[in-house]
């Protein structure tokens, strides 16, 4: 009992040291005004806003799409659900170039859906839609699954007293459900959209132009090497930090309301 | 009036088989069966929460069977208050007002006079995390109330509280019952709680109905071994009905029996349960030697003293265990001291016996 505390302190503060020291280094090796002058860039600047913009456009088409799937998958009983839940996990197992690939196969112009939507003027591939269809695909089983859960924590009689009380299943689930698992969900659009974020192998693949922050830090460390990708790499995940601590504080006040 | 018509429903693992049941305008009907036997099931196919796929549920002459539970207007509350943790007391009582888009004023008066009818009017700011078990029940009933429901649904709504709790929650829904004279419907498997407050009973059996009559009557006269045992009957000899009024009651040996007895009984030589419940065993018994079905010599196997009560397990001559329980204030009045182990002398109240045509096998 004596040494439980300790270990276990003592482990995690390894762990968060592992976790932070390449990190940290990074941000402090870049000098302040190397930092000034990399934020004054102009492909730097747009690279990072289109990348938390098209992250932001995945994460929601992914509220519109995900939270459906992961209702059905917390309430509803089927044959096949597990299959359904593998689907849905599998983005994470494969290699995101693979995912990459398999995307361009489809969304291409010469391809199935790709060449469907070229008729009404919408490209996949070297477009922003791209690069969130990208993000999207890679980054849903974060809000799927974190939604699920969710959903799974509200009690089901909870709903069923709802109708009692005259609400359709819609209201139900708008009134009842959605307000008690919206905190899971939140950290699941987090999630999402933080993977979004930091997506290179399927993005590279199906929209290499224009050019996301992951893929200006990589051709930069490519064709310049070191030094002048270390300061993209710092801004990034300086500008990262602060929104996703100003969300999770965001999202930590709404379960105490 | 609402009227359940062979109701058959397949669940996952369970069913309901061919309910039929009627709850008469300001009836409260106990719902009593052990956990399993289907009560919520059934409650929950009454709220339209579950389809039947067989049979009919009439609701003052109009067929609800396959009306959405928004539309049905029967209340439900459950065990677990169910209230909406997001949202305050106040916003919880007017949840089904805000759907029926009552104006802001008619919600807040409605919601106010149903708190004063529960006195929870000091709690409508709170939410749930702030609340005792009573007041959440209170707040669930008021909930449901505020809708004027024809029908109120309660599935075990007092078990989660404590004694205390509980017992004023009864005589709230005593009161409830009798100012508003709605219909109920109410779950339990608390025998004493279906003494309490029903009028009638209905016993649930693995998704069958076993029963069905007044508390009063399902006691004096269980249909069943399965009834009995769950009413807390623990009184069961086998018998086996010999010539002319005479009974072969193992433990007990021949028992000359009075005509009106045999009445209930068809057939000689046939094997029965003689059961009977605590009340029937009186210890140094000083009726008129009709009223007793057997009297004789008993040892004090077992004495247990609870809150107000005594239980006491004899054993007759011929090893059979016969339970007895009685008050603290009755024993203090009995002209023998009560040891284990000593000898006393016993008698079976005729009136108390009821004889059942079924096997001994274990339940």
């Amino acid at each position: 009992m004596k040494t439980f505390t300790p270990v276990f302190s003592a482990l995690a503060v390894l762990l968060l040291v592992l976790l932070t020291t390449p990190i940290v280094n990074m941000v402090i090796s870049s000098p302040p005004a190397l930092l000034r002058s990399t934020l004054l860039d102009q492909e730097v600047l747009h690279a990072i806003i289109l990348t938390l913009k098209t992250a932001l456009w995945a994460t929601l088409s992914g509220f519109l799409l995900g939270i459906p799937l992961a209702y059905i998958l917390a309430r509803w009983s089927f044959p096949g659900k597990s299959f359904l839940q593998g689907l849905v996990d599998l983005p994470i197992m494969i290699p995101h170039t693979a995912m990459g690939v398999a995307l361009l196969m489809v969304y291409g112009k010469k391809f199935l859906i790709g060449s469907l939507f070229s008729k009404i003027g919408i490209s996949f591939v070297g477009t922003e839609v791209g690069i969130s269809l990208a993000m999207a695909y890679v980054s849903l089983p974060f809000l799927v699954n974190a939604a699920r859960d969710g959903f799974l924590a509200v009690n089901p009689r909870l709903e069923a007293v709802a109708r009692t009380l005259g609400a359709s299943p819609w209201q139900t689930f708008f009134k009842v459900t959605l307000p008690l698992a919206r905190r899971a969900i939140l950290t699941g659009a987090i999630m999402m959209w933080a993977r979004g974020i930091s997506e290179f192998g399927a993005v590279v693949i199906l929209a290499y132009h224009p050019m996301v922050a992951p893929i200006l830090i990589w051709e930069r460390f490519e064709s310049y090497g070191l030094a002048y990708a270390r300061p993209v790499a710092s801004l990034l995940i300086i500008i990262c930090l602060l929104i996703f601590a100003v969300l999770r504080w965001l999202s930590g006040r709404s379960r105490e309301v | 009036m609402i009227v359940l018509n062979n109701i058959s429903l397949q669940l996952k693992g369970f069913r309901l088989r061919d309910i039929t049941l009627r709850i008469a305008p300001g009836e409260y009907r106990i719902l009593l069966g052990p956990t399993g036997s289907g009560k919520t099931v059934l409650l929950e196919t009454i709220a339209g929460l579950h389809m039947p796929q067989s049979g009919s549920i009439f609701l003052h002459d109009r067929n609800i069977t396959n009306t959405t539970p928004e539309n049905r207007n029967i209340g439900v509350v459950y065990q677990d208050y169910c209230l909406f943790p997001h949202l305050t007391v106040f916003d919880n009582i007017a949840f089904g007002l805000n759907l029926q888009k009552k104006t802001r004023s008619e919600i807040a008066h409605m919601v106010d006079e149903m708190a004063g009818f529960l006195n929870i009017n000091h709690l409508l700011k709170r939410t749930q995390q702030y609340l005792s078990g009573g007041e959440c029940q209170r707040v669930a009933l008021a909930r449901t109330l505020v809708l004027k429901p024809s029908l109120l649904l309660l599935d075990e709504p007092l078990s989660a509280v404590d004694r205390l709790t509980r017992n004023h929650l009864r005589s709230e829904l005593q009161r409830i019952h009798r100012e508003l004279g709605l219909a109920v419907l109410h779950v339990t498997h608390d025998v004493s709680e279906a003494f309490l407050l029903g009028d009638t009973m209905t016993v649930m059996r693995d998704g069958k109905i076993e029963q069905d009559g007044t508390p009063d009557g399902i006691f004096q006269k269980p249909a069943t071994r399965f009834v009995a045992e769950l009413l807390g009957i623990k009184n069961f000899l086998p018998v086996i009905i010999m010539t002319g009024s005479v009974l072969e009651v193992q433990g007990l040996g021949k028992i000359h029996s009075t005509e009106s007895f045999f009445a209930e009984t068809t057939q000689e030589g046939g094997r029965y349960i003689a059961l009977f419940p605590d009340w029937a065993v009186e210890l140094s018994p000083a009726r008129t030697p009709s009223a007793y079905f057997w009297q004789g010599s008993a040892t004090i196997k077992k004495i247990r003293y609870t809150d107000n009560m005594v239980q006491v397990v004899l054993e007759t001559v011929g090893n059979m265990p016969i339970f007895t329980s009685f008050s603290r204030r009755e024993m203090n009045g009995l002209a023998e001291n009560l040891t284990s182990g000593s000898s006393i002398q016993a008698g079976i109240l005729q009136q108390g016996v009821h004889l059942l045509s079924e096997d001994l096998s274990p339940l």
